[in-house]
């Protein structure tokens, strides 16, 4: 699963140095929840605005220069090139220095990273996207990759919970996924508020209740590592085979490029092996350290 | 036959002099009663009359504690990012002994892999290492569990043997043949020299007492990884300072941070340790938080994952660990009493 | 010999506390894996009492695992390390019904360092290391060479004012004197106070230029216990994780700020240091200025106040001008 193509992971180097960033610049900040944003930026070199590709699911090392590094899901799709999106929940020192900047505020951005969603195992099946909070924002890479080539894929189902209404990232996105008769949109809240009039339940739950059918589907996970591992017993109890429950893990990353140390789970690198799994990589793996 | 030279231990300050024409040499030395390898200064040879292994490990000259990644800077129209001068002065390691020069090769698999790392890489293809057999190991010293011979060495570009007031030169590598050819007051060795370093090099074999079982390591770390109950006991006493891995020659973590003063600073790279509880904390959880968890990664990374991906082990027997723990906890006992399942 | 009796009684009293359920843990010392070195012992298990030993290398302070072991314990201690256990029951960090104290007065401990500096020999190269009342025999190669006491122990020995046990339930043999040799103990501090601003500075300069920071220093005192150090604490940066110089000494002066009044001088931050920092001359420093400006010696009555937790409205104030 790990990228070792020459080309491709050298195309993107600033200098031939793989730890320095290219400047990129804030195009637009859009507020998703009280403390979640996505930020629209762009390169300010013109031939790497025209050039840079990535696959979903890569994430890229975003510097605050003075504040550090850290990684972030690159929440575009790559079929829709005219500027880079990631999603920033403030955590900490980075997030808190990346949420005072605005329009106009260069940042440093080097990547893509990571091994992306197989695109061409999923090709022809049905596809059971389950998201939980901030974790939909890889997801989307791949949900409107899929949406732009919707004719290579059969039916989708999403299913999105976060803690509260107030929580839920992407509501455009929801919304729009909601009308499209393509797709069987579940969204769900752990609690909800006044005004909410939707489902209310934890994610796995839903999902049992949804029941996708596992009959030549592939299930894709992320969220909260909690999240994840209550899921993945909901999919087999539907039938899914762990080949075909694929997810993306998170972990602290200095690196990105497997050098670092600290993104280990066993004898592999979340960065350089990763972030996507299937469950059957991940119950293989030496240690359960995720 | 192999035709080895020698040079009496007299005249080494001056082929250092000679050497220190084309390169920065560096001997061991004792600053501040720690001993490590620093810049020569030119006149004292008393360094080779000292017979033990350094505290600070070799990776300090190839990847410092702290190294300047690159400087940027906020101007009018934007940020300007800048690489720091390379140091054009190539290294020449005298007196590396053969556990630290095989650190140097399992080091290079690490920081080749995938993509290159600019740092490390060019000031360790630019450097020359000396090796020098060991005649007195310390009673921490395991390297020839580790397929290591404390008076022999591939991995370097020339091996030197002591013989009390001389030294027998092997030329390893073609790089250390030219270096030789030109030095002054080097002689041919003869017979007896070659007999007399034989038996230097058996008694130094000879004396590495410590001993740990390396057949199926790697299984039967395997084995007994989920044990909580046995890593929990091994680890009570291990206070998560950071020591040995720092003084490790086959640690590699490190961390990177920003330093920022008004509009332009400096991104650096310094050495962590998974000892840190720190060390993997992410915003919502830490998955190795308890202690037991982090004694159990520090020993499987050597023993057990670094074998897995590259078919060596990540570990050179040099016993700086033993020696420097405030603790005394010792892996060799750790790794000699491993539950095996029958 | 005196210290094989002071084992057997050590060893029958850690085996009895297990046997009687009177404790979980027995936390002691037992031979370690080099030579002239000892190693913390934590066990609940009644047979690996036999492995106790009492010598004069039990150099740990071993109150640093009080924080972190859960349940009873009965801990074996020296006169350093029972009163940075009077200091945690001071802070709240333990409660003093949760320790069986057995309490061993000191006669002090051999510096290894001092010793291979002496004969210029490592540790691993000696055969034996006994200590004879006020002097220290050490033979080498067969052949035996004596020393003063005084020159081969460490320096925070030389200057300890309570060797014996402050706080105990039990004491394993009789209270001792104070070495007391405070010339040779404060030798290095007076040095540095004799230097010139500018020396002095420059000396700390290049002291710091040498540490890591592996936080062997931090680690290894039972005074810093914090779940979160200062080190780590990203917003606001007090100071950076990166080893520059001046990182370094400020860590270092926090740190010492930070446990005044709970440190007992035991010495181990120096002891552990891999760069040989002069850490203890800050960290002794600190101990006289407290002494000074407060009267106040860390550790001597657990019902006392913690220093500079409480206010007294009679305080002198003459520092506010």
């Amino acid at each position: 699963m790990r990228i070792t193509d020459i080309n491709q992971r050298e195309r993107f180097l600033a200098n031939g140095n793989v730890y320095l960033p290219h400047i990129v610049k804030i195009e637009k900040v859009v507020d998703e929840t009280y403390d979640t944003r996505t930020f629209h930026f762009n390169f300010k070199d013109e031939k790497l605005k025209k050039e840079f590709t990535f696959q979903s699911g890569q994430f890229a090392l975003c510097s605050i220069f003075g504040a550090g590094e850290a990684p972030f899901a690159i929440s575009s799709s790559p079929t829709r090139r005219g500027h880079l999106e990631c999603t920033v929940r403030q955590v900490g020192k980075l997030t808190n220095a990346l949420h005072r900047l605005g329009i106009g505020a260069e940042i440093g951005f080097r990547g893509p990273y990571g091994n992306g969603f197989p695109m061409g195992f999923l090709q022809g099946k049905n596809l059971a996207f389950v998201a939980g909070g901030i974790g939909l924002s890889p997801l989307r890479s791949l949900i409107w990759n899929v949406i732009d080539n919707r004719d290579n894929y059969e039916k989708i189902d999403i299913i999105y919970g976060a803690r509260s209404p107030a929580d839920l990232c992407f509501k455009y996105d929801l919304d729009t996924w909601s009308k499209d008769k393509g797709i069987n949109m579940v969204t769900t809240v752990d609690k909800g508020d006044e005004s909410w009039t939707g489902r209310v339940g934890f994610v796995p739950q839903v999902l049992e209740q949804v029941a996708p059918s596992p009959s030549n589907a592939v299930a894709i996970v992320c969220g909260p590592p909690i999240m994840i591992r209550f899921t993945f017993p909901v999919l087999e109890k539907l039938g899914f085979p762990p080949e075909q429950m694929i997810t993306t893990l998170e972990k602290r990353m200095k690196c990105g490029i497997g050098k670092c140390g600290r993104c280990n789970i066993g004898n592999i690198y979340v960065c350089r092996d990763g972030p996507v799994f299937t469950y059957a990589q991940i119950k293989s793996l030496v240690s359960s350290e995720y | 036959m192999i035709n080895n030279k020698k040079i009496n231990k007299r005249d080494i300050g001056n082929l250092l002099n000679e050497w220190s024409q084309e390169f920065t040499v560096f001997v061991p030395l004792r600053e501040s009663g720690v001993a490590m390898l620093s810049k020569w200064d030119g006149k004292d040879t008393g360094f080779m009359d000292w017979h033990r292994n350094t505290v600070q490990p070799i990776k300090a000259n190839f990847f410092p504690p702290m190294e300047e990644m690159f400087s940027f800077q906020k101007g009018k129209e934007g940020y300007h990012i800048e690489l720091p001068s390379s140091d054009e002065h190539k290294q020449l390691i005298f007196g590396i002994r053969p556990c630290d020069a095989r650190a140097l090769i399992i080091l290079d698999m690490t920081f080749k892999d995938l993509y290159e790392d600019p740092y490390y890489l060019p000031k360790r293809n630019n450097m020359v290492l000396i090796g020098l057999g060991c005649t007195n190991p310390y009673d921490s010293c395991f390297c020839t569990s580790l397929g290591i011979n404390p008076g022999e060495s591939a991995d370097v570009d020339l091996m030197l043997t002591d013989m009390g007031d001389q030294f027998l030169i092997e030329e390893i590598t073609e790089v250390g043949k030219e270096l030789i050819a030109k030095a002054s007051r080097v002689e041919e060795a003869t017979e007896a020299d070659e007999a007399e370093a034989r038996e230097v090099k058996e008694a130094s074999y000879n004396k590495v007492t410590r001993k740990i079982d390396t057949e199926g390591i790697k299984e039967k770390l395997l084995s007994c990884f989920e044990d909580q109950d046995f890593w929990e006991k091994v680890s009570t006493k291990c206070i998560s300072c950071g020591i040995c891995t720092f003084l490790c020659p086959t640690c590699y973590c490190f961390d990177i941070n920003d330093e920022l003063v008004r509009r332009q600073g400096t991104r650096f790279r310094s050495w962590d340790s998974c000892a840190f509880p720190v060390y993997t904390k992410m915003p919502m959880e830490n998955p190795r938080l308890e202690k037991w968890r982090r004694v159990r990664q520090k020993v499987c990374h050597k023993f057990e994952f670094y074998p897995m991906n590259f078919d060596i082990i990540a570990c050179v027997g040099c016993g700086r660990c033993i020696r420097q723990c405030l603790v005394n906890w010792d892996i060799t006992q750790t790794l000699n009493s491993l539950p095996t399942r029958v | 010999m005196e210290n094989k009796k002071i084992e057997q009684k050590l060893r029958q009293e850690a085996k009895t506390l297990l046997q009687q359920r009177r404790v979980d843990y027995i936390i002691g010392y037992e031979m370690g894996s080099l030579k002239f070195t000892t190693t913390p012992l934590i066990t609940k298990s009644e047979n690996d009492t036999d492995r106790l030993v009492v010598n004069p290398f039990i150099v740990n302070n071993l109150s640093v695992y009080l924080t972190e072991v859960k349940g009873k314990v009965g801990i074996v201690v020296k006169g350093c390390d029972s009163r940075s256990i009077v200091s945690l029951i001071q802070d709240n960090k333990i409660a003093r019904e949760a320790l069986v104290i057995m309490g061993i007065p000191c006669p002090g401990l051999i510096d290894l360092k001092k010793v291979e500096l002496l004969l210029g020999k490592d540790r691993d190269e000696l055969d034996n290391i006994t200590r004879d009342g006020d002097k220290v025999v050490i033979m080498v190669d067969g052949k035996e060479s004596n020393f003063p006491a005084t020159e081969v122990l460490f320096d925070n020995c030389l200057v300890c004012e309570f060797p014996t046990p402050q706080e105990y339930d039990v004491l394993l043999g009789e209270p001792t004197f104070p070495v007391g040799d405070i010339t040779a103990g404060q030798a290095k501090i007076r040095q540095l106070k004799e230097m010139a601003p500018q020396q002095r500075w420059e000396f700390w300069k290049n002291e710091f230029s040498r540490c890591i920071r592996c936080y062997a220093c931090r680690n290894v005192c039972p005074a810093c216990f914090c779940q979160k150090c200062f080190v780590e604490e990203s917003e606001p940066q007090w100071v950076l994780p990166t080893p520059k110089w001046q990182d370094n000494l400020l860590f270092q002066a926090i740190r010492n700020i930070h446990v005044a009044g709970r440190c007992t001088d035991c010495g181990e931050c120096e002891r552990v240091c891999p760069m040989n920092i002069s850490l203890r001359s800050l960290t002794r420093e600190m101990y006289e200025i407290v002494g000074e400006l407060f009267q106040y010696k860390a550790g001597m009555d657990k019902n006392a106040l913690p220093l500079l937790t409480a206010y007294e409205s009679t305080e002198v104030e003459d520092f506010i001008r």
